[in-house]
C-alpha cells in the first residue's frame, strides 16, 4: 500500500466534508445521479468511497463494494454506508494492489479519484484487470484544462493541493486511453475541466 | 450553463467580493514610482495569492472548480489592471476596489460564455 498517500488521505478525513461536503456536491449533484443511474444489476466496484458524500447518489438495491486507501476515510463514511439501501461493503484498499480476482466485477465507477491516484495509468489498468471484458467504467473527474489561463492557473494550484489532497492538473481522459480502454462517451459538466467519462475495456 | 440562483449568485458575489479586495489592497501597494510592466507581472502574482484561500472558502460554498477557477482569474486580472494603473496613477482603496469589482464581474461573465462554448467540445474525445 501507498502509505505517503494513505498518510496523507488520513489527514484530510476529519475536515474533508468541510471542503467538498456542501458546494462542490450541492453543484454536481444532478450530473452525479445522472452517472450513478448507470450502476445495474451486476457487480460493481466504487473506487475511493472517501467520506461517502456519493453514497446519497446511488440508486438503491444495487450490489457494491467499494474501497478507500484510507481507513479514516472510510470511518468518516460509516454512517452513510449504513444509510444505503442496498449491499454495500466496503474495505481498506489501494487501486494499485487491489485483492479482487481478474474480471471479477461488471461495472467501475470513480468520483473525484483519478486526481489523487498516484501513477494514474497503472491504477486505470489495475482497474481494467478486475473488470470485466465488454464491462463499463464510468468516471466523474476534475482534470487539467487545455485553455489558457486555466492551464497555467491549475498547474499552479497543484503545487499547493497536492500537498493536503488532490492534483488540479491532471489528463484523465488521456490516461483512460493509455491504460487500454475505448471511450464510449466524454461530456463536460464545467469548461473541460469536469467531466464524466464512460470507457469499456479495449476490443470489447 | 449554471441557471440554479443560489449558484449564480454566489458566482457573482464571490468574483465581486475578491475582485474588490485584491483592487482596493493593491491599489496600496503599487504606486507611480514602479515600472509599470514590473508593476504589473506583480500585481498579477499578488492577486492569485491574495485570491487563493478565498478560492477555496467559497469553492466550499457554491463549488470547487466553478468556483475556484474564476476567482483565481478575477485575483490575477484585478491584480493586473489595477497595479497598472496604479503605477501611471496614485490611486485610493475606493477607486482600486470599485475596478476590481468591476473585473470580477467581467471574469463572472467571460466564464460563463467561454463554459457554454467549451462544454459542447466534449464531443471531440468521441470523434
Amino acid at each position: 500500500m501507498d502509505e505517503v498517500t494513505r498518510r496523507k488521505w488520513d489527514r484530510a478525513a476529519a475536515n474533508f466534508d468541510l471542503m467538498a461536503g456542501y458546494g462542490p456536491e450541492k453543484r454536481w449533484e444532478p450530473f452525479k445521479r445522472e452517472l450513478f443511474s448507470n450502476m445495474g444489476e451486476g457487480k460493481i466496484l466504487f473506487v475511493a468511497v472517501g467520506t461517502g458524500l456519493d453514497l446519497t447518489f446511488f440508486p438503491e438495491g444495487r450490489s457494491i463494494i467499494g474501497i478507500d486507501i484510507s481507513q479514516k476515510m472510510l470511518d468518516q463514511a460509516a454512517p452513510r454506508i449504513a444509510d444505503y439501501a442496498g449491499d454495500l461493503q466496503v474495505q481498506q484498499a489501494d487501486v494499485h494492489d487491489m485483492p479482487f480476482a481478474e474480471g471479477e466485477f461488471d461495472q467501475i465507477f470513480t468520483s473525484c479519484t483519478f486526481c489523487s491516484v498516484p501513477n494514474p495509468i497503472e491504477g486505470l489498468k489495475a482497474l481494467r484487470r478486475v473488470l470485466k471484458p465488454g464491462g463499463d467504467l464510468f468516471m466523474f473527474e476534475h482534470t487539467g484544462s487545455r485553455y489558457f489561463p486555466f492551464k497555467p492557473m491549475m498547474n499552479l494550484m497543484t503545487l499547493l493541493s497536492r500537498q493536503v489532497g488532490p492534483d488540479m492538473n491532471r489528463a484523465t481522459v488521456e490516461n483512460v486511453v493509455a491504460a487500454g480502454f475505448d471511450l464510449q462517451r466524454v461530456t463536460h459538466v464545467y469548461m473541460d475541466v469536469v467531466k464524466t467519462i464512460h470507457a469499456v475495456p479495449h476490443g470489447s | 450553463m449554471e441557471t440554479r440562483p443560489y449558484f449564480v449568485a454566489g458566482d457573482i458575489a464571490s468574483n465581486l467580493i475578491v475582485g474588490a479586495l485584491v483592487g482596493g489592497l493593491l491599489a496600496l501597494v503599487f504606486g507611480p514610482g514602479w515600472n509599470m510592466f514590473v508593476a504589473m507581472v506583480v500585481g498579477m502574482i499578488l492577486g492569485m495569492v491574495i485570491s487563493l484561500p478565498f478560492a477555496f472558502l467559497f469553492g466550499a460554498l457554491f463549488g470547487a472548480m466553478e468556483t475556484m477557477l474564476p476567482v483565481m482569474t478575477t485575483g490575477m486580472l484585478a491584480g493586473m489592471v489595477v497595479s497598472m494603473g496604479a503605477a501611471m496613477e496614485a490611486m485610493r482603496f475606493v477607486d482600486g476596489a470599485l475596478i476590481g469589482g468591476v473585473s470580477g464581474l467581467g471574469v463572472f461573465a467571460v466564464t460563463y460564455l467561454a463554459n457554454a462554448l467549451v462544454k459542447p467540445r466534449a464531443a471531440k474525445w468521441t470523434k
